[in-house]
């Protein structure tokens, strides 16, 4: 070894290690730019009106984006009804029943479902539920029904169906991970199965549950291509899930391609309240895990 | 007055074709200490879990057999009703995380859903931390954590839990295998307390402690039921040329 | 208080109840051989069988203690001096029963003179307090009174030595108490090994204690 071979050595070491830090800072770059982006652009468009009035026609200026965010709410809350116990309850039965068919199948349905597009999603939905359909049963004209037409509890629906693999995944994973010495201990205790399942190992593994529904929510909340053909959007403040209604990503959708400067400044602050919700669900989730997190 | 309050008559267990324990039968006194001992994978915890039908929870176990409880035969009751009347206390301590120290003392009655006066359960939580000398240790912090305790009063709060259901047998799966010296010599004071309530079955692979702690000592081998007999003839004159091996430690 | 504890407090006990009895029927016969009561001998030689059942249990329990508890240490040590005094206290039990048999034998009671000359009752006294020092010794576990023992071995050894000269002269002067001098030289061999016993018993304390050994190694440790 000599020294001008150790000194090569030497700065190949700290010229990798320098590159590996402006990668790092690279991958933070884009979210930077982003945050910073939409900020700049919507932080001026939002004030009280902004939050409460409806947007207004073409050509009058002032309106809000109040119907796209009781809207949202409304269809988030909604799906969760849906997906979060269809979601926990397989989650537990995965977690249970390692080895048998219905859990393989279920297994990989989750993993497909995870990968399917959002528009085919969208479109699914579409098909069960906003075109009319109706079933004959059997022979005096019994039918099942469905008059169609765009609502909200099909954007839902179709929200739900991508809230479920994350869920159900999380549940399990968290499950699984929780020492088989905690049931053990409750049903040397005398508790029958059911009460072990969901007084000891649920609440136990509570904090990962909630996080896997939480980052759930997270990700829903910006999905637009489902909606497009289900909650198809309204320009006025409604509150029936089975109706039409509008939601922040649809406005966006809509209002941001559109030619009028009001409503492209609708569509900037739409943006910015959809990013704020989001990074506070994301970190939400981290401080609520953290201090319900079970020490075990 | 001696009765025998468990007794086994040719009982066999398996998981699937492995038969891991071949036609016992035991007499097991009421009020007494009876240690378990044998080297590993002799079939003694298997047969342990066999006692309050924790066994048939692993997939693919099976047993058959007569295995009674006063005379009631334990495969004919209601698996609740058995654990109701045999508790076990585990191998590694395990409180349960998210309870404080009160809650997991009831937490029998109240994860099953009984509902007890303030007072009946402020009874029995002091009751129980008392008969396993924890209550002055613990009695200014019971809402606090389970957890936070050391490993040798985790598991004093285990068998707190335990007792707190009045059974009428306590199963001991090697409860101080995961434990420190001084918390086991603690544990172990535990055991000549406990005998006067309670019939305690310990399942150890520390034959000292074996021999220290119990009445009458069971030697199983290759799932067999090698030996049966009081504890200081066991030590000093056993019958079974197979247990002298053992015990001298001939072959572990 | 853990297990092994208690039973080598109840151990202790029964050694001491043992040694109290062992030393009550050497006393006993010493009483007998001073007042030449017979009844009292007859008394001793009953007492011999608890004496020897004493000893089985002691051993028995030492037994089972090491089997079941695997003593360390100290409480080894005790265990192995509590063996060797269970067998030490036996044999000085087997000395005054048989002291006691000679009295029953005896046709008649002992001069004054020969008493005197032989110096029999001061070694007899001090055999007995040997025995009851060293069990002082024992219950308060007080080495220096173990120790003391030692010396007071000094005068047994020192009577049984100018024994054997004493008593030729003795049975010279006066031949009718041959017998009696007969018997009292055997006792006074007997009385020696009682010295000696205590000795050994002093010695295993020392050891239980202070793990020193002291045997075979002369007056002075």
């Amino acid at each position: 070894m000599d020294g001008k071979n150790i000194k090569l050595r030497l700065g190949k070491s700290y010229g990798f290690q320098w590159l590996i830090y402006v990668l790092a800072f690279a991958c933070l770059l884009p979210l930077l730019a982003i945050l910073f982006y939409i900020v700049k652009a919507g932080i001026t468009k939002i004030n009280w009106h902004f939050l409460v009035n409806i947007p207004k026609p073409v050509g009058e200026s002032g309106g809000g984006i109040a119907n796209a965010l009781v809207g949202s709410i409304i269809i988030i809350l909604v799906a969760s009804i849906i997906a979060i116990p269809i979601g926990i309850m397989a989650g537990v039965y995965l977690s249970e029943n390692r080895r048998s068919r219905l859990a393989y199948w279920c297994r990989l349905s989750t993993d497909i479902l995870q990968g399917v597009p959002s528009i085919v999603v969208g479109i699914v939905a579409y098909f069960w539920l906003v075109r009319p359909w109706s079933i004959p049963l059997g022979i005096f004209h019994w039918h099942i029904t469905n008059k169609g037409g765009f609502s909200a509890v099909s954007g839902s629906f179709a929200l739900a169906i991508m809230m479920l693999p994350i869920i159900v995944r999380s549940t399990e994973e968290t499950l699984k991970l929780l020492p088989d010495t905690l049931k053990e201990a409750a049903l040397a205790l005398g508790m029958p199965f059911h009460r072990v399942i969901f007084k000891v190992i649920v609440p136990v593994g509570i904090s990962g549950i909630l996080s896997g529904v939480m980052l759930s929510v997270a990700r829903i909340t910006g999905e637009t291509a489902p909606l497009l053909f289900t909650a198809f959007g309204n320009p006025y403040l409604s509150v029936n899930i089975g109706k039409p209604m509008q939601s922040l990503p649809l406005l966006i959708f809509n209002y941001a391609t559109s030619p009028y400067t009001d409503w492209l400044n609708l569509a900037w602050g739409a943006s910015l309240i959809l990013l704020f919700w989001v990074l506070f669900l994301n970190i939400f989730t981290k401080v609520i895990t953290r201090k319900w997190k079970v020490q075990l | 007055m001696e009765s025998t309050i468990i007794k086994s008559r040719n009982f066999n267990a398996s998981f699937g074709t492995n038969h891991v324990v071949k036609n016992v039968n035991i007499d097991i006194p009421r009020n007494h200490i009876i240690a378990v001992m044998g080297p590993s994978g002799c079939g003694k915890t298997t047969y342990l879990r066999c006692i309050n039908r924790m066994h048939e929870l692993i997939p693919g176990a099976t047993s058959n057999g007569e295995m009674k409880l006063n005379e009631e035969d334990v495969y004919q009751m209601h698996p609740i009703f058995v654990r109701l009347k045999i508790g076990m206390v585990f191998q590694r301590p395990n409180p349960f995380p998210n309870l404080s120290i009160y809650d997991n003392v009831i937490a029998g009655y109240k994860l099953n859903g009984i509902k007890l006066p303030k007072a009946q359960r402020d009874e029995i939580v002091e009751r129980s931390l008392t008969k396993v000398a924890m209550w002055k240790e613990v009695k200014d912090s019971l809402q606090k954590k389970g957890s936070f305790l050391s490993g040798g009063q985790q598991q004093r709060l285990c068998i707190a839990r335990t007792v707190a259901m009045e059974p009428e047998v306590i199963l001991f799966d090697e409860p101080t295998s995961a434990l420190d010296p001084i918390s086991t010599s603690t544990v172990e004071e535990l055991f000549h307390e406990l005998k006067t309530n309670y019939t305690l079955i310990i399942v150890t692979h520390n034959m000292q402690q074996a021999a220290r702690v119990s009445d009458k000592t069971a030697f199983f081998f290759l799932g067999e039921l090698v030996e049966y007999d009081e504890t200081k003839t066991m030590f000093t004159n056993p019958k079974d040329n197979r247990t002298q091996n053992y015990i001298t430690g001939r072959f572990s | 208080m853990a297990q092994i504890e208690t039973e080598l407090q109840l151990l202790k006990t029964e050694a001491i109840n043992m040694w109290s009895l062992v030393n009550s029927q050497l006393s006993k016969a010493r009483q007998s051989f001073v007042t030449f009561d017979k009844d009292l001998a007859r008394e001793v030689v009953l007492k011999e069988k608890r004496v020897n059942g004493s000893e089985l249990k002691i051993d028995r329990d030492c037994e089972n203690i090491f089997a079941l508890f695997c003593p360390v240490a100290i409480d080894l040590r005790f265990l192995l001096a509590v063996l060797k005094i269970n067998s030490n206290l036996e044999r000085i039990g087997d000395i005054a029963e048989g002291v006691a048999k000679y009295i029953i034998d005896a046709e008649s009671p002992f001069s004054e003179e020969l008493l005197k000359v032989s110096r029999i009752l001061p070694m007899y006294e001090e055999s007995v307090n040997m025995l009851t020092d060293t069990q002082d010794a024992f219950e308060k576990e007080d080495t220096i009174l173990a120790r003391s023992v030692f010396k007071k071995d000094d005068f047994l050894d020192n009577v049984n030595k100018s024994s054997h000269k004493v008593l030729e002269e003795y049975i010279k002067a006066h031949p009718e108490e041959t017998s009696q001098a007969l018997w009292i030289l055997s006792t006074i061999r007997k009385l020696e090994r009682v010295g000696d016993q205590a000795k050994n018993i002093a010695e295993e304390i020392i050891f239980y204690l202070e793990a020193k050994v002291l045997k075979h190694k002369g007056k002075f440790a």
